[in-house]
């Protein structure tokens, strides 16, 4: 029993986990550029989604309520989407190539949007969406229940994952933002815009960090506008564990990571605090023994 | 023979600091400083300038970690943490005095700054800044799994460093003048540090490792060494705190505790000295009084609009405020050249033809106009 609860729920949480993730390593392997304001977006996205909803309840009949998460999870991310590359062009392009500069404005940011979202949608700690469930109801699997809206996350996460590997791989943007990160001047030389690549990327990032969130908030039920820092330090941790700007990498952490908290969370019961503490000390272990992550690039000889 | 000794005190005072403005600056700043509790000053303002004083001890402990040797550390509130934890369980379970219990944390803060560098002999970079960024969040983990240990939410309280016979008003000013020395004195040691042989290979860590490692220095005793010596400092702030406040909390361990010296240290200008002193006062300026008590505009607007501040201050300018302000001192104090300088007074004294054209112009034409 605890083992199929172990491995059904630890992938679902995985596979949300990537999602999360996924964005972050997109920007970092593209552009070189760590945007810590990844969580932000994340955070901006769930709330975003959840205004959405309740404005698009307003103008639907009843019987066609079903239509409202739908329509709102594909507004979501092309909002936040574009607020992310405003946020690229105003703040981080100015500040391109310092890496410390970099890290403390995203930061900022981070903080900027939280104190919106705080100043838009009030003071209350947490924000309930007043939402029915994408699809509600719940299925069984050899004795481990599981929720539909969750199964669903991991569908599309999966989906997602294979139309980005298909956008890179194929299309002329995909293939400018490979040019890109493998040479930055050649690249330029051969007519690559270096902006307005970058402020897709940074957009599509924000997109996808903002999906993860709708499902993120789906599983766990509730939003804070401080809920940044969780989602950037597991975010963070997944994308170092498996490697920067990997997205093979990003997958692996994930799963490492997933599994981890589901096995932490389902066999220490009544370790409290600790949960949360020992992904992160799983990390520190795997960072000292491999200091450039599962997949990352090896320490170049300089 | 004091005479003598006052003059030969006087003369290294004229050589070393009033003939280097920044210097003089520094000291300037330090007198006005410590003459401001004289002026009468609001008991909340003392305060406020208390824990400033404070966190500039935190600000440059961590711009010598990252500013001068180049590791970049987004968790200094695990030095911050240790060394007010260390305190108040020394307190809590032998019921030392204080000038016992500071000392010894400061110690155990060391050491534990030391096993936090080991990994940093492995990872760079940005995998550093993660790992250190994981450390406090992992140890409030510890914090609240071992609450009977470390109090849990509530913490654990502590005594007052000044007996209360000093009265409400007196602890407030002895607070101020004690966080005001350490902080003189972290800053004065910190800057020693930094402009001795020791601080130079700092320097040769953050711009080339391999080069220094090749020039025959030890990367790796270095360093720890950096790490060692900024933990100090992080854990003495801690300490202080702890005391000052009565009691550590998991607060102690808060993110926010991590990064406002680096928020600071970027305001103020990175990889100097002063700069975190400087972001760390115009910090507390902006975050405490101007946008609460001059300007009210509330407790979330403030934030916002802090951050807003500085971002458009790093966007603007990337190295700093501290540094901009330095560089015009040290302007002053250089000699110029000599075309410059002939450069300058052409324009100025063209500058003064013009102005001088402008008003006889204007006077003759009021001059017609009467005429007229």
């Amino acid at each position: 029993m605890v083992l199929e609860q172990i491995i059904i729920l630890g992938a679902i949480t995985s596979f949300v986990y990537a999602l999360m993730a996924l964005g972050f390593t997109l920007i970092y392997g593209v552009s070189g550029i760590i945007n810590l304001a990844h969580g932000a977006f994340f955070v901006l996205g769930a709330y975003i989604f959840g205004a959405l909803s309740n404005l698009f309840s307003s103008f639907f009949p009843a019987e066609f309520l079903y239509v409202v998460p739908v329509l709102a999870l594909i507004v979501t991310p092309i909002l936040t989407g574009i607020i992310g590359s405003i946020f690229y062009r105003l703040t981080l392009h100015q500040v391109l190539g310092d890496q410390i500069a970099t890290m403390v404005v995203s930061l900022c940011g981070c903080i900027i949007f939280q104190q919106i979202i705080w100043l838009v949608f009030g003071s209350t700690l947490a924000f309930r969406f007043s939402i029915p469930a994408i699809l509600p109801g719940n299925f069984t699997v050899s004795n481990v229940v599981i929720v539909n809206a969750q199964a669903l996350a991991a569908v599309i996460s999966i989906l997602l994952f294979a139309s980005l590997w298909i956008f890179i791989a194929k299309t002329k943007s995909g293939k400018a933002m490979k040019a890109l990160s493998q040479d930055l001047e050649a690249a330029m030389l051969v007519g690559v815009s270096v902006e307005k690549m970058y402020m897709l990327t940074s957009a599509i990032s924000a997109g996808i960090a903002s999906i993860a969130a709708v499902f993120y908030v789906s599983m766990t039920g509730a939003a804070s506008f401080y809920m940044w820092l969780q989602a950037l330090a597991l975010s963070f941790s997944i994308v170092i564990l498996g490697g920067l700007g990997s997205i093979k990498g990003t997958l692996i952490g994930a799963l490492i990571f997933g599994y981890a908290t589901t096995i932490f969370s389902l066999t220490l019961t009544g370790a409290g605090g600790l949960v949360t503490s020992l992904p992160f000390i799983v990390m520190i272990i795997v960072l000292i023994i491999r200091p450039k992550g599962l997949f990352g690039k090896r320490i170049e000889m300089e | 023979m004091p005479v003598k000794y006052l003059r030969r005190a006087y003369r290294s005072f004229a050589t070393h600091v009033y003939d280097v403005p920044p210097r003089m600056l520094a000291f300037l700043i330090l007198i006005i400083l410590s003459l401001i509790p004289l002026t009468g000053l609001s008991l909340d303002k003392l305060g406020i300038l208390t824990s400033a004083n404070v966190i500039a001890i935190l600000a440059v402990s961590w711009d010598l970690l990252v500013g001068r040797s180049g590791q970049i550390s987004m968790g200094h509130a695990i030095f911050y943490g240790a060394g007010g934890y260390g305190a108040a369980l020394l307190f809590r379970y032998f019921g030392w005095p204080v000038w016992m219990t500071i000392p010894i944390s400061l110690l155990i803060s060391v050491g534990i700054a030391v096993i936090v560098g080991i990994p940093c002999l492995r990872v760079k970079g940005p995998y550093l800044a993660l790992v250190t960024l994981a450390l406090p969040l992992a140890a409030t983990g510890f914090l609240f799994y071992y609450s009977d240990v470390f109090g849990g939410d509530i913490g654990i309280p502590l005594t007052r460093i000044f007996p209360l016979s000093l009265g409400y008003v007196g602890q407030f000013v002895a607070n101020y003048y004690l966080s005001l020395s350490l902080m003189a004195i972290s800053a004065l040691v910190v800057y020693k540090i930094a402009s001795s042989r020791t601080g130079v290979v700092f320097v040769s860590l953050l711009d080339d490792e391999l080069a220094s490692k090749a020039c025959g220095i030890n990367v790796t005793k270095y360093k720890l060494m950096a790490f060692a010596i900024s933990g100090l400092f992080g854990s003495l702030a801690g300490c202080v705190q702890a005391y000052l406040s009565v009691r550590v909390t998991p607060d102690f361990l808060d993110i926010s505790i991590s990064l406002i010296p680096i928020l600071v240290t970027i305001l103020g200008g990175i990889g100097t000295i002063y700069g975190p002193l400087v972001g760390t006062y115009i910090y507390y300026l902006m975050d405490r009084y101007i946008f609460t008590q001059l300007v009210p505009v509330g407790g979330m607007a403030s934030l916002l609009i802090f951050m807003l501040v500085v971002v458009i201050f790093v966007v603007k300018w990337p190295r700093g405020i501290g540094r901009a302000v330095v560089d015009k001192l040290e302007d002053l104090q250089e000699p110029r050249e000599i075309e410059e300088i002939e450069e300058k007074k052409v324009k100025l004294f063209k500058r003064m033809r013009n102005a001088l054209a402008f008003l006889i112009r204007g006077l003759r034409k009021r001059k017609e106009k009467g005429e007229t």
